[in-house]
């Protein structure tokens, strides 16, 4: 654990000294080798452990999902550094080293109090990111993302009262092992302590900041934020439920992201806007693969959503700055052949066209669901396909003619490829021909059914400020009828 | 668990209070005021939770024996407000910029001009 506990040090000092100094990118890269070294030597053991003294000490714990997340962050964060889009200023990267930081120290904790400084710190450090650039949109979007968080993270300071008034602990450790009873003023805690982290995890109602801070900050940004800080989220709903053992909330929520999700991506004319809704249906698979209790697979989804959703974000960046538009239509025969390559295999591994990542995360959720979910997770494959077909269309027209500037962008889709083939060759259960020619069939007739729905017109709510606050409000208390009717 | 029953609910009201100036006035500098009274109530409500009926501070140099308030969420609560504190000068700084480019405050309007700037 020392060795963790030593890398996230090494990100913390290096990221802070990045503002102090006109070669933050150089400490960057410092960052990560020292992350790197930190990972090789935690990783192997699956160490627990406590840091601080007696009673007070925060648990820590190195499993499965925490160990999953700092290779992804770790690689993102050389993707990051490698891929050149433009000169940004040397202050985002000492920010981006910082958000590394606190992700690598968010996925260990097992304190409801720590995680909540966690989650506080990795949105401040985002919001600062979304705003880099300076433009009034951007600036909004971010000043949005901070109204709708906070409100979120008053009610799990609340839930924080509630369950140490109740249990008078914090530690998820020490939760889990003594299964208390479930008390109202307990249920009542829980429940805030979901909103909180719904609301900072990119769930549909409880967090419709995300369309916006993610659709209109920087590309790179949005690359992290979708890949990583949404998770965050996640992994503390995913925590706190296993804790209490009430999976079923999450695969509520997942259901209703999932669905509202793709419903919003069917009439979105904003590129970016639009991969912003699909990262809220995408959640959805990984919030019921935690709340079906199958951890390989949410950890798995989580990590090649992570994947292909940087490479599609990164790759919507070169065709807004090659096409001069944020709009979809407008992409059409004015975008290079290689970044229309590069939006069609993440449009292809979103979808889960084998061999590619998605395939092999959604086949280890669906080789543990009931018959039920099974059919929910065809219908959620079918949508994701249906939607994305948009993406699809734009490799049939004109441009600018094949070839590889981006070589960064390319060791991602490597990655998108190689841990889907990988997963493939050490799950056989999810190789068989049956259920590969399922999942080619299921992409096939999504990708069908996209034609008739781009000639659908829809008026969907546009979730302004108040609006999306409502939906938080009302959101909450169906959580906490939820928790009061259920068991 | 003896905590402070009155505070605790001060506490509450003060948060239903700032969301309901979030929800209800228009003008961006009403709703990051409303915010941070909503933060300030969910402090408020933490803090009453530490109390106990003729407890000492938990602090050295206390005569020994007497109980003492609990520490645990006053040290959260510590932790709390930095953040709250960082987030409202951050939230101001942006409210400044937006005001100076757009020159209203209006959260309507303010939401508008983003998807006008977007929609190119």
């Amino acid at each position: 654990m020392t060795a963790a506990v030593a890398g996230i040090a090494g990100y913390f000092v290096l990221g802070i000294l990045g503002f102090l100094v006109p070669w933050a990118r150089a400490l960057s890269a410092g960052a990560l080798l020292v992350g790197t070294v930190a990972y090789a030597l935690w990783f192997p053991g699956f160490p627990t452990g406590y840091l601080g003294l007696g009673d007070w000490a925060i648990p820590w714990r190195g499993d499965i999902l925490a160990a999953s997340f700092w290779g992804l962050s770790l690689f993102l964060h050389l993707i990051l550094l490698v891929h050149q889009e433009g000169g940004r200023p040397q202050h985002y990267y000492a920010l981006v080293t910082l958000l590394f930081g606190t992700v690598l120290s968010t996925v260990l904790s097992q304190d409801i109090f720590n995680l909540y400084v966690s989650l506080e710190l990795t949105s401040l450090i985002a919001f600062l990111l979304v705003g880099i650039e300076g433009k009034p949109a951007q600036v909004w979007a971010s000043l949005k993302y901070l109204i709708l968080t906070s409100c979120g993270m008053i009610f799990y300071l609340l839930g924080v009262g509630f369950v140490y008034a109740e249990t008078e602990t914090l530690s998820l450790v020490r939760l889990s092992s003594s299964a208390p009873a479930m008390a109202p003023g307990l249920r009542l805690g829980i429940a805030l302590l979901l909103t909180g982290a719904a609301a900072k995890g990119g769930v549909f109602f409880y967090a419709l900041w995300l369309p916006v801070a993610h659709g209109y900050a920087p590309a790179p940004v949005s690359a992290l934020l979708s890949s990583l800080v949404v998770k965050m989220g996640i992994v503390a709903l995913a925590r706190i439920s296993a804790a209490f053992g009430i999976g079923e909330v999450l695969v509520a929520l997942g259901l209703v992201t999932g669905f509202l999700g793709i419903l919003h991506m069917f009439w979105e004319k904003k590129l970016k806007v639009f991969l912003a809704y699909s990262t809220m249906s995408q959640l959805g698979y990984v919030l019921l693969g935690f709340g079906l209790g199958a951890w390989e697979g949410a950890v798995a989804y989580a990590v090649a959503h992570g994947l292909f959703k940087a490479l599609l974000f990164l790759a919507a960046g070169e065709a807004e700055r090659e096409a001069k538009s944020h709009l979809i239509p407008r992409h059409v025969g004015r975008i290079s052949g290689e970044t229309r390559a590069l939006l069609g295999l993440g449009a292809l591994a979103i979808m889960g066209v084998p061999p590619l990542a998605g395939y092999a995360a959604k086949g280890l959720i669906t080789a543990v669901a009931p018959p039920w979910v099974k059919g929910v997770l065809i219908a959620l494959s079918l949508g994701t396909a249906a939607s994305f077909a948009r993406l699809l269309v734009l490799p049939l027209g004109e441009g600018p003619k094949f070839e590889i500037r981006h070589p960064a962008l390319w060791v991602l889709v490597a990655a998108v490829a190689g841990t889907g083939i990988w997963g493939l060759v050490s799950f056989p259960g999810i190789a068989l021909p049956r259920a590969l020619l399922t999942a080619l069939l299921v992409s096939a007739a999504g990708i069908t059914m996209g034609w008739p729905f781009s000639r659908l017109s829809a008026r969907l709510p546009r979730w302004h400020l108040e609006e999306a606050l409502l939906a938080l409000l009302f959101a909450s208390l169906a959580l906490l009828l939820f928790q009061f009717l259920s068991g | 668990m003896t905590a402070s029953l009155s505070a605790a609910t001060l506490g509450i009201v003060l948060v239903a209070l700032g969301f309901g100036a979030l929800l209800l006035r228009r003008s961006l500098i009403w709703k990051l005021l409303g915010l941070n009274v909503a933060s300030g109530g969910a402090i408020l409500f933490l803090v009453a939770l530490s109390h106990r009926p003729g407890a000492r501070p938990p602090l050295m140099g206390y005569p020994e024996g007497v109980p003492s308030a609990d520490p645990l969420p006053q040290a959260l609560v510590l932790t709390a407000i930095v953040i709250h504190f960082a987030t409202l000068a951050l939230s101001l700084a942006y409210a400044i910029s937006l005001t100076e480019r757009l020159h209203t405050q209006e959260t309507g309007r303010l939401e508008e001009a983003a998807e006008e700037e977007m929609e190119r």
